[in-house]
Formats: C-alpha cells, sequence, structure tokens
C-alpha cells in the first residue's frame, strides 16, 4: 500500500515535468511492439501445426456410423441424398438454398471441407474460415465410406489423395505416448519425404506464382477476393488439403485437376510454398507477417520515425538553467 | 574555477596553413558563433540528411558486388531454396550481397529502411515548414528546393526499388511503363526509349541503375547542399518567444553545443535505423523470387511513398474515359493520366505554389524569421490539414486490398468508401482543424487574461467551488501577445475611393478574386485586441464568454 | 579543492597521454574562482550563459564516458561478429542457411545499434550536462542590398554589357544564339537510339494459328481434355515455344505479351456478350474463338499492365491484384469494375489432330496496357 502511495505520488510529482507527454508516447510504443512482437506468429509455429497422421485403412471403417454422421449433420443442408436444397424463384430457375448438390463433387471435397472444420457450417451464407474439424478422424473416414457408397454419382469427382500427407497425428488418439510418439515420427518421415521429394524449385515456384498467388499472396498469406469473401491463408493448410482444394475447387477457387497439373507437379507447387513457409526469415525476427510494404511503411512511420523523433526530442528537452 | 586550453600547437599549424590560403579566420569565427534556435521540430530536416548520408554510404557498399544486368542465368549460389531457377544478373548478385557477403543482408536492409526514413524525414519536415509558416520570404526559394528534393526523391526511392529485380520491384516497373503508354500521341515512343524496346527487354535495370546510383543521386547531393547553404546564410526560423524577433535570432551557437548535438542526432538516426535492420525484415527479395512479368501476388504494393499514386490509380474510374474517334479512333485513357501523372502534378503544383500564392493574398512583403504557432495562420492550417487527408486517404486506399482482408469489408465496397472519402475527407479536416485552430486561440486569449488553470480548488465563502488560475509565466505571456494579425493588403485598399469612384484594383477580375480569397484567408480569427495581460478576475470563471470569434 | 583537480588532471598527465585527449598541460592556464557562475569565462559574456555546476559535469562526464565505453564494446561486438559466422563454409553454419543469417544479421545489426545509440546518447549527456547551457542572440542579416549598391551594380553591369557589344550588334548576337540551336538539339538526337520506334512491334504476339500451349513452369502441352473435363478448370498458360538461350522457352518480353489465362466455363454460364464480334466487322463472334467451354484471354491488363489472373469461378469474375479491375470472363472479358480502359484481348483457341489445344491465330487486340495507337 505504502510502496504503492510512493509510487503514485512519484508518477504525480513529475506528471507536469516537461518530457513527461514523450515519457508516455514512448512507453506507449515501445508496448506497441512488444504487442506485436507477442502476437506475430514465428515461421516455428507455423511448421509446427502443419506436422502430422496416416491415411486410414478402408477395412476399419464403419459406414452405418457414417449414414448416422451425415444424416445428422450434413442433410440437413444437403439433403439426405446429398443433392442439396434448391427452390424455384420467380423465373423458374433453380437456386440454391442452403446448401449444393455432393453427388458430383468427389470424396476430396468432403475430405477437405470437413478436415479443415468448415463443415459442418452454422451459417451457410458466409464464407467459413478454417476451423478445428468437429468431428474425430475415425468419423470421418466412416463419413466418407458412407460418401462413396451411398451418395456419390459413380466416380465422379476427386478421389482423395492417400499418398499425399495429411492431418498430423494428435496425442488423444493415442492411449499411450510412445505409440503417439511413433505415430507423429512416421508421419514426420512421410511430410519431409513428400517436401523433400520435389526437384525443381523453379517449376514449383513458376506453378504456384502464376496459378496460385495472385489470390493467396506470395507467402500463401491469403488475400481479399470480391464481394467480401476472401482467400485463406496456407500456413496451416498440410499438403493434402492444399492438394484437395485444387482438385475440387472450393468456394470461389478455380479447380486445378491432375490434367492441368500433374501430381508431380502439384508434388513441386505444395514443397515449394511449405518450403517458402517454413524458412526462417534471414532479415530478422520480425517478419511483420510478411504481409511487405505496407507492413514496412507502417513500421517506418510508428516506430522508425517516432524513436528518432523521441531522440531529438530529448536532445533538445528544456533544462532549468541552474540544476 | 574555470580553464582556457590554448589551441595545440598542431591544430594552429593546420589552421595557419589553411587561413594563409583562404583568409578564412574571420568568416570561420562567424559560423562557429552561427545560431541555432533549439526545438526538436527543428531537427527533423536532420533525419533527412543523415538517412541520405546512411543511404550514400550503404549504397557505395551495394554497388561492390550488385550487377545491373538483366542477362538471364541459372542461379547457383549459396542460398540453397532458389538453386537452379533462372533469373537475372541483378537478381543473382542481390542474393550474393544477401547470402554470401557478410553483412551483406544488413547493409542491404539498412539501406532500404533508410530509404523509407529519409522519405518519411523528408514529409515530416516539410509538414513543420509549412505549418510554421517558415516558407515565407525570404525561404521560397529554398521552399522550392525542398520540393524538388521530395520529388526526385520519391523517383529516386521507385528506381531503387526496381533494382533488384525481384517480384513486386519489376510489378513497380511494369505499372510505371503502364502509365507511360497512356499519355497520348507518344507513350509508346517514350516507353521504347526508355525501356530500349518493349517490356521488360533487356536494357531497363541498367539504365534505372544509371539513374538511381549517379545522376539522381548528384542532383539530390546538389539540390541538399544548396538548400543547406541557403539556410546557413539565411539562419534558421524560430518560435516565438522573449527576445525572439524577425530581426533577432535566439539560439545555441553553432559551436560547440550545436555541432556536438547535430552530430549526437546522426549517431541516433543511424542507431534507430540499423536497429530496425538488425531485427525487422525489410523487402525480402530472396523470399518473393525473381520477377516475371507473367506472376503476381496479392496484396502488391510499392513502398509507402508511392502508395499515394498506387491508391489514386485504384480508385479512379474510368468513366472519364474516352476515344478520339478519328480514324480507328485514339483513346484518352484518363483512368491512368488523371491518377497517374495529374495527382502528382497536383501535388508538387500546389505545394510549389503555395507560398507565392499565400504572398499573392496576403500581399505581404516583410522578411518573416519568426515562424508562426499553427493556430494562427488557421486557414493554412486547415488547408494543410485538408491536404494530409487528402494524401493520407489516397494513402490508405492503396492498401484497400490489405483493409478488405484485414477488417473483412467488400474490396469493391473499400473502393466506393475511397471515392466518397476523398471528397469529404479533406473538407471535413478543413473545417474541423480550422475550428480548433479557432478554439485554442480563444484558450490563449483566456490564458492570457485570466491566466492558466492551477488544479488548485478553492472553496469560496458562498460554497461555490471554483478552480484557481495562477498567472502564467512572462516567456508564455510574451509568446500569447505576440499573436500576429492576419491581414491582407487586398482588403486594406477601400473598394471606393475618398471621391466614391470604384477603386479599379478591385472591379477587375483578379482584383476582385484576390479580394474574395483574402476575404477568406483572414476572416476567422480571435482577436487579440485590446487584451492585456491578467487583466481578467483571477477567481472568476466560466463567464467570461463575451467578445468570442470575430 | 583536490577532487577538483583530480578531475581536471586525469585526462591530461602529459606522460600519460593517450590518443584522442588533449595536450599539454603547460599550456593550460588556471583559474581558481568560488564563483564560477557570474566569472564564467567562456566565449560569450557570463551574463549570458550559465555554467554547470562542477559537480553536474563531474557526474556528466561519468555517464557519457560510461555511454563511449559501451559504444566501444558495442564496436567490438561488431567486428566479432562479422568473424563468427563465415560464408558459405562446407560443413559450418554459414550465412547462406537463412537461420545463421538471422542470428548474424541480428548480432552484426545489433551491435552496431548498441555502439551507434551509445555515441548518440554520449554526444546528448556531454551537451547537455558537461557543457554550458546558455542561448545567445545574434542579429538576421538584412538581405536586400542598399539602393546604393544595387544601382551601382546594375549601371556597372549595364556599362559593361554595352561596353561588350553585345547589346549594339545584332548580327554577332543572333548568328551566336544560332550556333546555339543545333549543339542543343544534338544531346536530344544522341538518345534516339536509345530504342527502336514502336511500329507494330506492341500489337503481334507469338502466337501462330496451330501453335500449342505450354502449362506455364513446364514445358508439358496442354490437352484439350485435360480442360475440358474440369467443370471450373482455370490454367496459366504460355505458347509452347523453346527458344535457345531461354530456359522457360522465351524471353520475358514475350512472356510479357503472349501469356494467356485459359478458363473452362460452364455451358449455361455464358451471357450475351460473346455473341458479338471479337473486333469491328469482324465474322468471328468471341463465343467463335471458344473449344469446348474453354476461353482464352490475355492475362495482362489493359490498366497499366499488371497480371489480372484472380479468376473467382463462382462469379466468373477475372480480378487483376495491383489496381481491382474486373473483367468478366463469361462476357468476352467486358470490364465490370475499377479502372481498365478496355477488354482483355480474347485468343482465338482450337484443338489439333493429337487433342491437343493450339492457338487459331493472334489476339483480337493488342495486350497489355492501352496505348494511343492500340486500334490502328
Amino acid at each position: 500500500m505504502t510502496r504503492n502511495g510512493e509510487t503514485v505520488k512519484w508518477i504525480t510529482a513529475r506528471r507536469r515535468h516537461p518530457l513527461a507527454g514523450y515519457a508516455v508516447v514512448i512507453l506507449a510504443l515501445a508496448l506497441f511492439g512488444v504487442g506485436f512482437a507477442a502476437l506475430a506468429p514465428t515461421s516455428d509455429e507455423a511448421r509446427a501445426q502443419t506436422l502430422s497422421a496416416e491415411a486410414p485403412s478402408p477395412e476399419d471403417v464403419d459406414v452405418a456410423n457414417g449414414k448416422a454422421i451425415f444424416d445428422q449433420t450434413c442433410a440437413s443442408c444437403h439433403n439426405y441424398d446429398g443433392s442439396g436444397t434448391f427452390a424455384e424463384d420467380e423465373d423458374g430457375n433453380r437456386e440454391m438454398t442452403n446448401g449444393p448438390d455432393l453427388r458430383e463433387v468427389g470424396p476430396a471435397s468432403v475430405d477437405f471441407q470437413v478436415s479443415t472444420g468448415r463443415m459442418p457450417s452454422m451459417d451457410p451464407d458466409n464464407q467459413m474460415p478454417r476451423r478445428d474439424m468437429v468431428m474425430s478422424e475415425q468419423d470421418l473416414a466412416d463419413l466418407i465410406a458412407y460418401y462413396n457408397e451411398s451418395i456419390r454419382t459413380d466416380d465422379a469427382g476427386a478421389e482423395i489423395p492417400y499418398d499425399v500427407p495429411g492431418t498430423p497425428p494428435e496425442r488423444a488418439d493415442f492411449e499411450d505416448e510412445e505409440s503417439y510418439e511413433t505415430a507423429l515420427e512416421d508421419y514426420e518421415t512421410e511430410y519431409d519425404a513428400y517436401i523433400e521429394g520435389a526437384e525443381d524449385v523453379d517449376m514449383g515456384m513458376k506453378l504456384y506464382l502464376t496459378n496460385c498467388a495472385h489470390c493467396h499472396s506470395w507467402s500463401g498469406g491469403g488475400g481479399a477476393l470480391t464481394d467480401g469473401r476472401w482467400a485463406p491463408e496456407l500456413h496451416d493448410s498440410t499438403p493434402r488439403e492444399i492438394y484437395e482444394a485444387m482438385v475440387s475447387g472450393p468456394g470461389a477457387m478455380p479447380m486445378f485437376s491432375d490434367g492441368v497439373i500433374t501430381p508431380e507437379e502439384k508434388q513441386e507447387l505444395i514443397s515449394y510454398v511449405k518450403t517458402l513457409q517454413a524458412e526462417p526469415n534471414a532479415g530478422g525476427f520480425f517478419d511483420l507477417e510478411r504481409v511487405g510494404q505496407v507492413a514496412e511503411g507502417f513500421i517506418g512511420w510508428t516506430i522508425g520515425l517516432s524513436l528518432i523523433i523521441a531522440c531529438a526530442i530529448w536532445i533538445t528537452a528544456k533544462q532549468r538553467a541552474h540544476d | 574555477m574555470s580553464k582556457t586550453t590554448q589551441a595545440p600547437k598542431a591544430l594552429r599549424g593546420v589552421g595557419n596553413f589553411i587561413d594563409d590560403r583562404f583568409h578564412l579566420a574571420k568568416t570561420g569565427e562567424k559560423n562557429l558563433r552561427k545560431v541555432f534556435p533549439n526545438h526538436w521540430s527543428f531537427m527533423l530536416g536532420e533525419i533527412a540528411l543523415y538517412s541520405f548520408i546512411i543511404l550514400l554510404v550503404t549504397g557505395v557498399f551495394l554497388t561492390l558486388w550488385f550487377k545491373p544486368s538483366m542477362l538471364e542465368v541459372v542461379y547457383d549460389g549459396s542460398y540453397e531454396r532458389l538453386q537452379g531457377v533462372p533469373m537475372s544478373e541483378a537478381f543473382a548478385s542481390t542474393l550474393h550481397i544477401d547470402f554470401d557477403v557478410r553483412g551483406g543482408f544488413l547493409v542491404r536492409q539498412i539501406h532500404h529502411w533508410a530509404a523509407l526514413i529519409f522519405v518519411a524525414s523528408l514529409v515530416v519536415h516539410m509538414l513543420r515548414v509549412f505549418f510554421t509558416g517558415a516558407f515565407r520570404k525570404p525561404r521560397e526559394i529554398n521552399w522550392l528546393i525542398g520540393v524538388a528534393i521530395f520529388a526526385l526523391a520519391m523517383v529516386e526511392g521507385l528506381f531503387g526499388y526496381s533494382l533488384p529485380d525481384d517480384l513486386p520491384s519489376g510489378m513497380g516497373i511494369r505499372i510505371l511503363q503502364g502509365v507511360m503508354l497512356a499519355i497520348p500521341l507518344v507513350g509508346s515512343y517514350i516507353s521504347m526509349f526508355l525501356f530500349g524496346g518493349e517490356f521488360p527487354g533487356e536494357d531497363i535495370i541498367t539504365r534505372l541503375y544509371m539513374l538511381h546510383v549517379l545522376l539522381l543521386p548528384a542532383i539530390l547531393l546538389a539540390l541538399i547542399v544548396a538548400h543547406f547553404m541557403i539556410l546557413w546564410h539565411q539562419k534558421h526560423t524560430q518560435y516565438p518567444g522573449q527576445g525572439r524577433t524577425d530581426k533577432k535570432v535566439v539560439g545555441t551557437p553553432m559551436f560547440p553545443a550545436f555541432a556536438v548535438k547535430a552530430g549526437g542526432f546522426f549517431f541516433f538516426t543511424f542507431a534507430v535505423i540499423a536497429g530496425l535492420s538488425a531485427f525487422v525484415q525489410i523487402n525480402p527479395v530472396h523470399l518473393f523470387g525473381p520477377f516475371t512479368p507473367t506472376s503476381i501476388t496479392s496484396g502488391l504494393q510499392p513502398d509507402w511513398y508511392m502508395g499515394f499514386l498506387e491508391g489514386s490509380l485504384r480508385i479512379f474510374p474510368n468513366t472519364l474515359d474516352f476515344t478520339i474517334p478519328i480514324g480507328q479512333g485514339y483513346p484518352i485513357v484518363t483512368a491512368v493520366l488523371i491518377p497517374g501523372l495529374g495527382i502528382m502534378g497536383l501535388l508538387f503544383g500546389a505545394l510549389g505554389a503555395w507560398p507565392f500564392i499565400e504572398q499573392w493574398i496576403t500581399g505581404d512583403k516583410r522578411a518573416r524569421n519568426v515562424a508562426d504557432r499553427p493556430r494562427n495562420a488557421p486557414t493554412r492550417t486547415a488547408l494543410g490539414v485538408g491536404g494530409i487527408v487528402f494524401y493520407g486517404l489516397l494513402w490508405l486506399a492503396g492498401s484497400n486490398d490489405i483493409l478488405s482482408e484485414t477488417f473483412s469489408i467488400n474490396l469493391y465496397l473499400t473502393t466506393y468508401i475511397f471515392r466518397v472519402l476523398i471528397f469529404v475527407g479533406p473538407v471535413l479536416g478543413y473545417v474541423i482543424t480550422k475550428r480548433i485552430c479557432l478554439g485554442l486561440q480563444r484558450r490563449d486569449r483566456e490564458t492570457l487574461e485570466h491566466g492558466y488553470e492551477s488544479g488548485i480548488i478553492q472553496q469560496l465563502p458562498s460554497g461555490e467551488f471554483i478552480e484557481v488560475h495562477k498567472e502564467s509565466s512572462a516567456e508564455t505571456t510574451h509568446v500569447l501577445e505576440s499573436k500576429p494579425v492576419i491581414s491582407s493588403t487586398a482588403l486594406e485598399e477601400p473598394e471606393t475611393d475618398d471621391k466614391g469612384v470604384e477603386n479599379p484594383n478591385a472591379r477587375k477580375g483578379m482584383g476582385r478574386f484576390r479580394r474574395a480569397l483574402a476575404h477568406w484567408y483572414t476572416k476567422d480569427n480571435v482577436s487579440f485586441e485590446g487584451v492585456e495581460a491578467h487583466t481578467g478576475h483571477h477567481l472568476h470563471h466560466g463567464a467570461e464568454n463575451e467578445g468570442k470569434g470575430h | 579543492m583536490t577532487e577538483k583537480n583530480n578531475n581536471d588532471n586525469n585526462e591530461g598527465g602529459a606522460d600519460e597521454r593517450v590518443v584522442g585527449t588533449p595536450t599539454d598541460t603547460t599550456d593550460v592556464v588556471t583559474e581558481t574562482s568560488a564563483h564560477s557562475d557570474s566569472e564564467h569565462n567562456g566565449p560569450y559574456l557570463a551574463s549570458e550563459t550559465h555554467k554547470r555546476s562542477e559537480e553536474q559535469q563531474r557526474r556528466g562526464e561519468k555517464v557519457a564516458s560510461i555511454w563511449f565505453l559501451v559504444a566501444f564494446l558495442g564496436g567490438i561486438g561488431f567486428l566479432v561478429s562479422y568473424f563468427l559466422f563465415p560464408p558459405n563454409a562446407a560443413g559450418e553454419p554459414a550465412i547462406a542457411d537463412p537461420q545463421i543469417g538471422q542470428y548474424s544479421n541480428a548480432l552484426l545489426g545489433g551491435t552496431l545499434t548498441l555502439a551507434m545509440f551509445a555515441i548518440g546518447a554520449g554526444m546528448t549527456v556531454w551537451a547537455r550536462n558537461v557543457m554550458p547551457h546558455y542561448e545567445v542572440a545574434s542579429p538576421y542579416d538584412e538581405l536586400p542590398s542598399k539602393e546604393e549598391e544595387k544601382s551601382s551594380f546594375s549601371e556597372f553591369f549595364m556599362k559593361s554589357a554595352d561596353e561588350s557589344g553585345f547589346t549594339k550588334r545584332p548580327l554577332m548576337r543572333r548568328t551566336l544564339i544560332l550556333a546555339m540551336l543545333p549543339l542543343g538539339l544534338a544531346p536530344i538526337v544522341l538518345l534516339r537510339d536509345t530504342g527502336p520506334l514502336p511500329g507494330d512491334k506492341m500489337k503481334e504476339t507469338r502466337w501462330t494459328d496451330g501453335m500449342r500451349m505450354y502449362v506455364e513452369g513446364t514445358h508439358r502441352h496442354l490437352r484439350a481434355e485435360d480442360l475440358e473435363n474440369d467443370p471450373y478448370g482455370m490454367i496459366s498458360a504460355l505458347p509452347a515455344l523453346d527458344d535457345e538461350g531461354y530456359p522457360h522457352g522465351m524471353s520475358l518480353t514475350d512472356q510479357a505479351k503472349s501469356v494467356i489465362l485459359l478458363i473452362k466455363v460452364p455451358e449455361d454460364d455464358w451471357k450475351p456478350g460473346m455473341d458479338t464480334p471479337v473486333r469491328e466487322g469482324s465474322d468471328e463472334t468471341h463465343m467463335n474463338w471458344t473449344h469446348q467451354g474453354i476461353v482464352a484471354y490475355s492475362k495482362i491488363c489493359t490498366h497499366v499492365g499488371c497480371p489480372a489472373a484472380l479468376y473467382e469461378r463462382t462469379t466468373h469474375r477475372i480480378l487483376c491484384p495491383c489496381h481491382q479491375s474486373t473483367f468478366d470472363a463469361t462476357d468476352a472479358a467486358k470490364v465490370v469494375f475499377g479502372p481498365a480502359h478496355r477488354p482483355l484481348p480474347q485468343l482465338p483457341i482450337g484443338v489439333d489432330d493429337e487433342g491437343y489445344l493450339v492457338a487459331r491465330g493472334d489476339f483480337n487486340e493488342p495486350t497489355g496496357p492501352t496505348f494511343w495507337e492500340y486500334k490502328d
């Protein structure tokens, strides 16, 4: 109490000091800098989130459970047979109301939408951000098995690329630490093999920069689309999710089938962006989230110029003549 | 206790040697005694000077390795990720500086940060000069030189940004070329001559390099030296204060105190720039990858000082475009010409012309060495803020995609918002600033009459609580009393002379226009006429509202 | 007073002179006074100046010296950091590794920052605590010359000019001006060879009838069926050229003009604009120039030349990320938003005997930013 009282007194006594205002400004700027540093994710974190798992083997799936999940969580918008919900407008055109027809989208699309947490969506009118998956890996496998068996029209749409590394294993899915670590190690080996299996940086870079970067940005940081939509950032995306997005074209994204960009070329492309994202920033601890020139200009003005001016204020601050 | 050290023999020897040849003792002493007023805002220009020096030094270092060539090579340097990638020699040599030269990465980042700080400090310095009226006679020419430095610095920055030949830098040149092509009649010729053929050709980096490291820095250096010599010759302006008049400057002598302070400030400037370069990554060209004219990234931006042009290009609609119906038809691409060239002309034209416009309005021909407090020239200050808002909005519009993404606003909506704001914002800025200035003037007047609020609350015998006002210091009183009267010679001339004949100056078109402008420029002001310091009742508070605003 | 003497002498001992310290104690004239403030012995009158108290000066000296020592250590640190990380040495952590590069950059920059800041701080403390504090007045010079000086100058100038004959001998004057004219033009003429005349160069690209296309970044020919089966496909493509000396098959200049965006549009989504002629007076419509729902537009924006590649399959908008010009892919790339002057040029496409996508000629209009003579 006394100590606090003294502090307050100490501050009060200096409140009207000619430098007091500046001190507050500098303090605020320092806080701003520290706050920014704390919030900006490091590339290590980004990397850690991409690590993981193994394709569920088709024998282990429970189609009945898949049907239960579908009827419970998907059918309200996509209908029980996956045909979507449509209504006819005044001119007799079929307009989608809640959910699109799923019969021809293919399992890759289902896997992408569910594993990135975008489906099931609470708000079908808005673009869904990436979230944690709402069901377990097993449930998803069951759901996809049911989809393939009962909903999908023949073999329409793209298959899930099981040979591309997907979501890393989660501790909760394993009974003991040891088996989890084994699984994690396997996943990492698989992941590294996929990423390092790419050989032609130039091809990966060209493919990424000419077909992806105009929406997702050079760093995979995402960007603005029209009508309030956005292209999501790719830091958390697993190689399999990127692959699935390319072949299924979620949202406004066009499709890049295996004919247009072959699986090997996709590997180059995915490897390029993942390697880029995992690379430490040679230029400094703070990468300004790789936003680029806007952030640089902002920092130049707020931190750079302010600090220099603070020094100028120190140099020229009035002094009492006789102290 | 004090002591005087006599000049050491060696120094005297050198001094004599020089003086024997140049006769400098008298001039030298005069210059050592040169007086510089103390205020932090007078050091903003120094930031620009020091960053320019840093730019020169680091730039020389970078040229030791940089190869301004567009020859396509396959990279086989030390940076692993891009090995085997075809790129221009310019880009490859930039990677060499970053990853094979120790400290190269640091110096390149210092060079880039210093460039951002250089232009930023030019802007704040210019704003300080504008808002304090320090561009007035006799300093108009120095103001013009300053505007030229600002314009050249932008071009210099743009060219430097283009040299590494990375993805965003190449796009910068592409946009420059696109603007050139829009110029009627000669656009394609200008572009062909500058690029040595079509875009991007194989010459442009070599040519921009020459402009960036030789021609433009030489002109900039000459202008900066001229700027500084004129400042030195005319002496610095000062803020109002006791003993400070248009005839007499009060401040710290050049030697020793000012020299040491200014020297220390150089090191501070360098320290901040080096600090940013050490810890904050800027323009990571190795991550962007080399330029190809077919690739693009979202969130593409120029460096901040080109942001306002980027913004004006984004929000200007194509509705004013038209085609001259001769032959096949020739396009007038207003959506490129006006935002790309017109806005720049408007900015620099307005900046360059303002001192002369203001002088024409006020008819003020006296030499002004005491700076205005911004509130005491409300119209100018409000106009300046209007200009800042205009510039700032364009600048913001240059990052509308990032705003749209960050704040989840419809991209097109941001464009529409900016199209409206660009007209409304400056007007609002003007009106609000003027109100604030007048409010501050009123407070000044009250402070002058009643002293300042001491923070001490007293209870009167009647039970009323009042805050005790204390007399301001002599310095404050002097500053407040010295508020200049804003007037114009145009308004002093009577509309009719004593014989009732209309004054021809007031009747003619320009004369009438000038009178109207003069009225606009001078009308809003709080008169301090008849106010004497500390004549109000010290304990009386709140009921002194009569006579506000004229 | 002993203390003060110590302080005065601690730098100046003739025996232990260090580089950078003042010389010759013998030259020092020392006065001692009890009232230093009033009898300040500096270059300005004592009444104008305020000398710092001896105690403050001593404190200032100490603090400044500490800062300078810090700067010294910072400088040493900088030199050490330089040699800490080698450039590209086999098996050692080299700066070419981005992580090591980051450490090297932070260490070099950090020590440099420390050194610079400490020098600045030391000098500021020096100026503020050791030097006397005062402000002096000095007159602003009267800038205009006196009237007699001006008239004397102008009289001299005009007399001398007359004397030179420049004003009185028009023939000589005019011929001199004449002589300057061609020389003044010379530098402009010399710049003529900086580049070729535009001619029709900007209106032609490398596309010709029957030329196949590469998926950009690869050297793989694109087949029509690759896109046909892709209900919402899109891909960036280049003419299938393999010019010598260019790893990507062609120069950047050629790429900049001929790059295209191939888009597969579902049948029902086409708009009436596709049935208009590709250029005035032509029999061909935009629709004729597509193949099985695949349409090819120039990827270079007609505004100022960024690649307009942001294609939304739901709205069929092609958006340029630079300035947000928006084109409708289903409506002959009509400008639907933003500053672009004209639609994206379209490339006629078809399929060859082997099923590969090919161009059927050049674009309907010059690609790239709009320029004065693009319609000629």
